[in-house]
């Protein structure tokens, strides 16, 4: 009597989610752990390894010495921050656009990044204050009534949601053009110059450096349990597998440390950390400082006097 | 939870700011007067480490994703101080390099973040982590309650500054300047997410890793536990007896119990729980008591204790007393018996793990 013929299991026929891009082929699960980490992951080495090369490029905005950009920026975000009216906001995050497009940055891609991350989730978020249940007022868009009170959208919500919107889009038009005109060893070369500790500065620097590493370490990891994992696991058992690489990265994380650590003793490390000391403010990075002032000056003026 | 910048005004973000200024100082201090040397690249990569638990997605009940924080974790396994600063740097370079959270806000995102979280998840660590041993349940589950638990005061904290915005930020029309929601609104908006959903993720990530470490790797728990030894038992010797192990848990119960009369100092009654009686009709635009609400109130009449005292309403307080203990009697009884039934069903279902065992034996 012959043995009887090994069958491949059924689990291991089942076509894999996610063979055919457009999703014909295997049950989707939403939600998966291991994708959302990747894509996390890969985006987050992309945007370090594109800011970099952006913000290396020979343009005007990339030569202004880093503390007076910090400063720029900071004058800019205040007044972003401080000014009561859309219109201003608009006008803010539109002449930053230009000078943007002025200085040979794409604004194109850069409006996108800013409008299409953090003020559309602030959009989203902002709807229900613009009713008269959360923001009280003078209802301009009546949607019925309750207990004889007129109820629908208030012209103070509308102006209060237009208001966030439009101010949390001109402050990160104003931080992305400071970050991605700036490499981040020149950003904390000027943070530096500006008081912050060096130690601190120090800690940031490496801890950037380092990042890169330890993301590869996740890629590789997760890469792994993806290509080992035939059929999606349950949640506990991701849980499991998302808690043991956490304790696997902290413990590649102390090992990098120790040997850094040991690298920077061979090289003369004595426990006080040095700094290049470079770049010298020259007067074009005063003409920009200025013309920052002079614009948030602007802004608040034509805010708080011309429209009251 | 990272603020964005404009949702906060520019006097809350600076009053964050500057009372972080001081915590900064004393982190830096304290890290460095224990690590000395290694101050920088220790604390460097584990800025990278914390930047890393953020991207972390892990599945909650409910089929989707989410992603812990890490700043307890950090505290637990770096010390408190070590994650002021490393948290610190990972949420400056997620705001300068990945949009993520505002830079204004940053001193704001490093409160709630960086102090708030691990200073109150280390303690709830601490606390319910008593003196057991390095390598106890007990730690891997105080860990997870401390992600929890300064999670959710993390976000509250959130709450409140969002939540105060419209309040004092608004024009003289009341246009809110910054956050629209008031405190009523915010509060339970970011409790809902986070006990249900992002507290879930905390609680998984730092308990996990912690468990995985008491298994994998228990030296680089000893990094913040010098103090603590591992459970070495020699054979033979039995643990601690029960309730030597839950002492403090015991006390805890024992003082509640004896603060309960508390509740007859406190004037008027508690919402909903009016007899019909004793309803406020007018303020509820109601002529009379609603016909179901007497029909059924009063339908249980055999109650022990009655509004948790004697038949009589003599010796409030003792009665008080006595339902406290009577009612921790009674929910101790159905926890044990329910955990009896678990064990039970859990090993019948598992017939083949108990064989192997008695032929081990």
């Amino acid at each position: 009597m012959s043995a009887p013929r090994p069958e491949t299991p059924a689990w291991l026929l089942r076509p894999e989610p996610g063979l055919c891009a457009c999703g014909c082929v295997g049950r989707r699960r939403r939600g998966s752990f291991l994708d959302a980490t990747l894509r996390a992951t890969t985006a987050a080495v992309a945007r370090v390894l594109f800011d970099d090369d952006e913000a290396s490029l020979d343009l005007p905005l990339q030569r202004i010495d880093p503390a007076v950009k910090i400063l720029a920026a900071t004058v800019l975000l205040l007044a972003a921050a401080l000014v009561h009216h859309v219109v201003v906001l608009v006008a803010l995050s539109i002449a930053l656009l230009a000078l943007a497009a002025g200085c040979g940055l794409p604004a194109g891609r850069l409006a996108r990044r800013v409008w299409f991350t953090v003020p559309a989730f602030t959009a989203l978020l902002v709807v229900p204050a613009m009713f008269s249940f959360v923001t009280t007022g003078e209802v301009v868009v009546p949607l019925g009534s309750w207990f004889g009170h007129p109820v629908g959208l208030t012209r103070q919500g509308l102006t209060a949601a237009l208001l966030l919107v439009t101010r949390v889009g001109a402050c990160l038009t104003v931080a992305l053009l400071l970050t991605t005109t700036t490499r981040w060893d020149r950003l904390l070369g000027g943070a530096r110059r500006l008081g912050v500790p060096r130690a601190i500065v120090m800690v940031a620097s490496m801890a950037y450096r380092y990042l890169g590493t330890l993301l590869e370490t996740v890629a590789d990891l997760f890469t792994a349990r993806k290509a080992r994992t035939v059929n999606p696991s349950d949640a506990t058992e991701g849980r499991r597998f998302v808690a043991a690489s956490a304790g696997t990265l902290f413990g590649a994380s102390h090992h990098l440390a120790t040997e850094v650590h040991e690298a920077m003793i061979a090289r003369g490390y004595t426990g006080e950390p040095r700094l290049l000391a470079r770049a010298r403010v020259r007067r074009v990075d005063v003409v920009w400082l200025l013309g920052a002032l002079l614009g948030a000056a602007s802004a608040m003026g034509i805010d708080r006097v011309v429209l009251g | 939870m990272h603020i964005p910048d404009g949702y906060l005004s520019p006097q809350t973000c600076g009053a964050l700011g500057v009372a972080m200024v001081p915590l900064w100082a004393t982190a830096a201090s304290r890290v460095r007067r224990v690590v000395t040397r290694r101050f920088v690249p220790g604390l460097a990569v584990a800025a990278a480490f914390s930047f890393l638990v953020m991207m972390f997605n892990i599945p909650v009940p409910g089929g989707t994703t989410a992603h812990a924080v890490g700043a307890v974790l950090i505290a637990v396994l770096l010390g408190p101080w070590a994650a002021v600063i490393a948290v610190s740097v990972a949420l400056a370079i997620q705001a300068l390099f990945f949009g993520d959270g505002g830079v204004l806000s940053f001193g704001a995102n490093a409160f709630n973040m960086a102090f708030v979280m691990p200073f109150v998840g280390y303690g709830v660590y601490r606390l319910v982590g008593g003196s057991t041993p390095v390598d106890a349940r007990r730690r891997a589950l105080a860990a997870g309650l401390g992600g929890y638990v300064g999670l959710n005061v993390a976000a509250l904290a959130a709450a409140v500054e969002f939540g105060v915005q419209p309040t004092w930020f608004h024009t003289a029309d009341g246009t809110p300047l910054y956050a629209p929601f008031h405190l009523a609104q915010t509060v339970p908006a970011m409790a809902i997410a986070h006990l249900l959903v992002a507290g879930v993720a905390e609680f998984a990530v730092t308990a996990g890793v912690v468990a995985y470490l008491q298994r994998a790797n228990p030296a680089l728990l000893a990094i913040n536990h010098h103090a603590v030894e591992a459970a070495v038992e020699p054979a033979g010797v039995e643990g601690p007896t029960w309730w030597v192990r839950w002492r403090w848990a015991l006390v805890g119960l024992g003082v509640m119990v004896l603060a309960t009369p508390i509740g007859l100092l406190a004037p008027g009654g508690a919402f909903g729980e009016d007899a019909p009686g004793d309803l406020d009709l007018g303020r509820y635009g109601l002529q009379a008591v609603p016909e179901g609400l007497n029909r059924y109130n009063g339908l249980w009449s055999h109650a022990l204790l009655g509004d948790y005292g004697f038949g009589e309403g003599q010796n409030a307080t003792v009665g008080y007393l006595v339902s406290a203990v009577v009612g921790i009697a009674v929910i101790a009884v159905v926890v044990v018996a329910a955990v009896g039934l678990l064990r039970l069903l859990r090993r019948r279902a598992e017939p083949s793990a108990v064989r192997d065992e008695a032929l081990a034996g």
